[in-house]
């Protein structure tokens, strides 16, 4: 079944140049083959080069107790091999023919994406349909990229400072399990993880009918239209997995944590308050608040807490934006020989000002036009637009978020941002982490 | 909206992904890389040829490259400013030259820091200054919409040209810098780096990699406006500029515009060069508590304009460049000792480093190192087989195709070629000279400065479990994390 979102002006169909004027849209095509896989594909011939990203809607929300960290674990098998492709070969392949790759996992999806020169079109095809199709699943390679894993887990959390901050701050906010834990998992949960387990995953979840298919860049839409049907076409649907329980109760007073840090060296206060989901109107308000508090030297944080204050060494905050119930989230990093109950209350004092009086006509200008430059800025590279329109997908069921997330943040008013201040940023609604060095034994050794 | 610093920031942090950016073990090997060789791939390589920029030297001696790109209403500019970097900082004063830059956004002459702050953002633009470590160059970045250009353009040139460097500014940005010094103490990437610089580049100022508390403390308005005023000069700087411009229309105004920017009798002259450290030496960087050992190896090799830069390009590409090198295959894929390990060819207007680098859990500390030196010799001591070798030029050559995407990247390929002063046609020869090296251009390279007589071999970790392990590499030395000498 073919659908068209957008019809292409015909002038402008096999132009090499887009006209600037008219660039400022992603324009794409949206197509479903029979077994359920949804294609977007967005056709671009300013360099002769295509992304193209597959997108499962399964992420770390899906795992059950005992197993977190299977998602991610799972997202490195996807490399080890399948029918056609050898251990490790995706790599060589890629890396042989100048292309860019990777895999990633949040909470809410899985992808895979390659860059890859326009003469190489079937590569890319072939090697996301065949993992799709025949992964290899094995003991060994699941042993291999387990402690792969471990080793990201320790480079990237045990080893540095602050590294458990982020995962106090959502097992502290959250009641719902599935937002609870942190993507990378503990090490006793993927210590536990078993073939069994990959296989059953890969049944239920990497099926064509639970994943979008992606592509921007240099090719023709009617010819790879035919290539996606002839490498995707034949792999099995598999009936739609149960959808995970998202729902978070109301949060009715503060709570708060305090966490040691053996490798910190300075304070830093984290602060998390429970918001909607992405793409709601008061969604889009929080990330305007978030940009006036904090993008730029010229933001309220940086002003106060920074500069003026010199309380804190950074301060930031912003919406997070999650399919499910999500956060609007401020880390402050304390200045030596301040107290950090001061850096909160100041903090604070900002956040009460927002909801005291509407922001400033020069505040709300900024954001227009960091909101202009941002969708100039989304059609440079052919991956981040591939990226946009499949997660839009899978989040919203709205490739075209893409395009319309712009005007739905223009529409923002300064009374949604005072009102959304009001509702959201509440002191019952928000959660505190606060991670201190740990002084370490002196000596040598 | 969604690409908003922080947004991302915290993204990031939700976000684990496949790979980084890079003896007594019980890691299972029967993990091995195979190949099937069945994928469709064309076996023609896309050539392209990289568009060409316009290049004019201004009265004042600034060179201009514009490289015409309309398919966005957008632009994109850097001044990559010569003798003008930390390099030629006087020895007591280190980040003098990033300091000076840093607060050139933090007041000009008729301009206060929160007036430009809030101009910037008015705009949509992008503007920041820099002045990397080991640099020979200060480089100003700009970047907005075309259709308000000349706006912030003129915004970007006040803060080049009469920055006022106010007192209280500076002290607020010293404060920081105090903080910020002792905060990169507790990242391991910041230790191994830091070690390894001074292992490597000796007495030569490369060897400095963060300011210090006296020389923030000696940093004053009058120290910053004097290195502003010496080393901001014209004729050694060069503008580049990619987007939505038209060459013949920007020029002219160009001469206006930069009209009080005069030209001086600065020229750059570099330090001695750095020399290959003579020894083997075992540098550890004691950091408790740590769970895993960061290990950088290396050593001096050559500068950017070295004939052999070419092959050492492949060799290290062979070696660790990525996730179809030697390196990650073996220690990641194989052995499981790591999220990621690379390798890295720093290659500047001197002599700079080779060098291996990951970071591996502590058990695992002596096997990795064994892995690290015996893929050292097996590149020295066994040619690349034919097919490796092709699939390592045929990468570098595609890779090409992609930079077409990006003109930031365009425009950095028209900028190095005039920084080294190569020939108009270097880009467009290089895939030939790419495709041209041989299996044994590659061993003599490796041979040559892939030497495990004086590799230096720096880890940071827990020194109370590696010492023992390490001892066998070569005569150790310890270190605390303020980076002073603690023991053998």
């Amino acid at each position: 079944m073919k659908t068209t979102k957008h019809i292409w002006a015909a002038l402008l169909v096999g132009l090499l140049v887009l006209p600037a004027a008219l660039a400022q849209t992603v324009r794409f095509t949206e197509h479903k083959l029979k077994n359920g896989l949804r294609v977007i594909l967005s056709e671009d011939h300013s360099a002769p080069t295509y992304s193209i990203v597959v997108t499962y809607n399964v992420g770390s929300r899906d795992e059950r107790q005992g197993r977190t960290g299977f998602a991610h674990l799972f997202e490195h098998m996807m490399f080890q091999g399948s029918e056609n492709v050898g251990k490790g070969e995706h790599f060589i392949i890629i890396a042989n023919n100048g292309g860019g790759m990777n895999g990633n996992t949040t909470s809410d999806r899985t992808v895979y994406f390659e860059t890859l020169p326009a003469n190489q079109l079937d590569l890319g095809l072939f090697l996301e349909a065949d993992r799709m199709r025949s992964l290899a699943i094995n003991q060994s390679n699941l042993d291999n990229q387990r402690t792969t894993v471990q080793e990201e887990r320790r480079q990237r959390y045990d080893n540095q400072p602050y590294g458990r901050s982020f995962e106090t701050l959502l097992a502290t906010t959250y009641d719902n399990f599935a937002y609870k834990h942190s993507t990378i998992g503990s090490m006793e949960d993927l210590n536990a993880a078993t073939v069994k387990d990959v296989a059953e995953f890969f049944r239920r979840y990497y099926a064509p009918n639970n994943a979008v298919l992606s592509m921007a860049g240099d090719f023709k839409s009617d010819e790879v239209l035919s290539k996606i049907e002839k490498y995707f076409g034949s792999v099995p649907s598999q009936p739609p997995p149960p959808a995970p329980d998202m729902a978070e109760p109301k949060q009715t007073a503060e709570r708060r944590k305090t966490l040691d840090d053996p490798l910190a060296q300075l304070t830093r206060i984290d602060i998390a308050y429970k918001i909607p989901p992405g793409n709601t109107p008061d969604w889009y308000a929080l990330a305007v608040l978030g940009d006036v508090l904090s993008t730029g030297q010229s933001s309220r944080l940086y002003q106060k807490l920074v500069r003026e204050k010199q309380v804190a060494l950074q301060a930031n905050a912003g919406a997070m934006e999650r399919p499910g119930p999500s956060l609007f989230i401020a880390t402050l990093m304390v200045t030596p020989g301040k107290d950090p109950a001061e850096v909160e209350k100041l903090f604070y004092e900002e956040v009460e000002r927002l909801k005291s009086e509407t922001v400033t006509d020069a505040e709300m200008e900024k954001v227009r036009m960091s909101v202009r430059r941002g969708e100039v800025e989304q059609l440079q590279g052919t991956l981040y637009r591939a990226q946009a329109l499949g997660e839009n997908a899978v989040f919203y069921n709205d490739p075209d978020v893409i395009n319309t997330s712009s005007e739905k943040i223009k529409k923002v008013t300064k009374q949604d941002i005072q009102k959304v201040a009001r509702t959201y940023l509440t002191e019952a609604n928000r959660t505190v982490v606060v991670t201190t060095p740990k002084p370490r034994a002196e000596g040598v050794r | 909206m969604k690409r908003h610093t922080l947004i991302a920031a915290i993204m990031l942090a939700l976000t684990v992904g496949m790979l980084a950016a890079a003896g007594q073990d019980i890691a299972p090997e029967t993990s091995k890389v195979e190949r099937k060789n069945r994928a469709p791939v064309s076996k023609e390589v896309l050539h392209v040829s990289l568009p060409k920029a316009t290049e004019r030297t201004l009265s004042n001696g600034l060179t201009v490259l514009v490289l015409e790109d309309h398919r966005l209403p957008f632009i994109s500019l850097q001044y990559n400013i010569s003798a003008a970097g930390p390099i030629f900082e006087p020895s007591d004063l280190p980040g003098l030259a990033s300091v000076t830059a840093q607060m050139l956004r933090e007041g000009t002459k008729t301009k206060t820091s929160l007036q430009i702050a809030e101009e910037i953002a008015r705009l949509g633009a992008a503007i920041s200054a820099s002045s990397g470590y080991g640099s020979s160059v200060t480089v100003i970045s700009a970047s907005g919409l075309s259709d308000n250009f000349e706006q912030w353009f003129t915004l970007t040139n006040d803060l080049l040209l009469n920055p006022s460097f106010p007192a209280d500014e500076l002290n607020r940005l010293k404060q920081r810098m105090k903080t910020q010094l002792r905060q990169q103490r507790a990242s391991p990437g910041f230790l191994s780096n830091e070690m390894f610089s001074r292992a490597v580049y000796g007495s030569h100022p490369a060897a400095v990699v963060s300011s210090t508390v006296a020389s923030i403390d000696a940093m004053t308005p009058e120290a910053l406006a004097k290195w502003h005023r010496e080393r901001y000069a014209p004729q050694n700087a060069i503008l580049g500029i990619t987007g939505d411009v038209r060459a013949s229309e920007l020029v002219p105004k160009l001469e206006k515009w930069l009209a009080d920017w005069k030209k001086t009798e600065l020229k750059e002259v570099l330090p001695p060069n750095p020399q290959i450290v003579p020894a083997r030496r075992v540098l550890l960087v004691d950091r408790p508590n740590s769970v895993q050992t960061s290990v950088m190896l290396g050593n001096i090799a050559i500068d950017r304009r070295d004939p052999d830069f070419i092959p050492v390009s492949i060799m290290n590409h062979v070696l660790g460049g990525g996730s179809a090198a030697r390196l990650f295959l073996n220690l990641r894929e194989e052995k499981g000792y790591t999220y990621g390990v690379y390798s890295s060819v720093t290659a500047l207007k001197y002599p700079g480093p080779w060098r291996a680098y990951g970071d591996v859990r502590t058990e695992v500390t002596d096997g990795a190192i064994t892995e690290f030196f015996r893929e050292f010799q097996r590149i020295r001591d066994e040619r690349v087989p034919e097919s490796e070798l092709e699939d390592s030029k045929r990468s570098q050559v595609a890779s090409f195709a992609l930079s077409l995407e990006s003109p930031n990247e365009l425009l950095g390929y028209a900028i190095i070629r005039k920084i080294y002063g190569f020939p108009a046609d270097y880009w467009d020869t290089y895939p030939a000279k790419i495709m041209a090296v041989t299996a044994a251009d590659i061993q003599r390279v490796a041979r040559k400065y892939i030497n495990p007589d004086n590799i230096q071999v720096v880890a940071v970790g827990d020194v109370s479990k590696i010492k023992p392990v390490m001892e066998k590499y070569g005569p150790v030395e310890v270190y605390d994390a303020e980076g002073k000498k603690v023991g053998n």
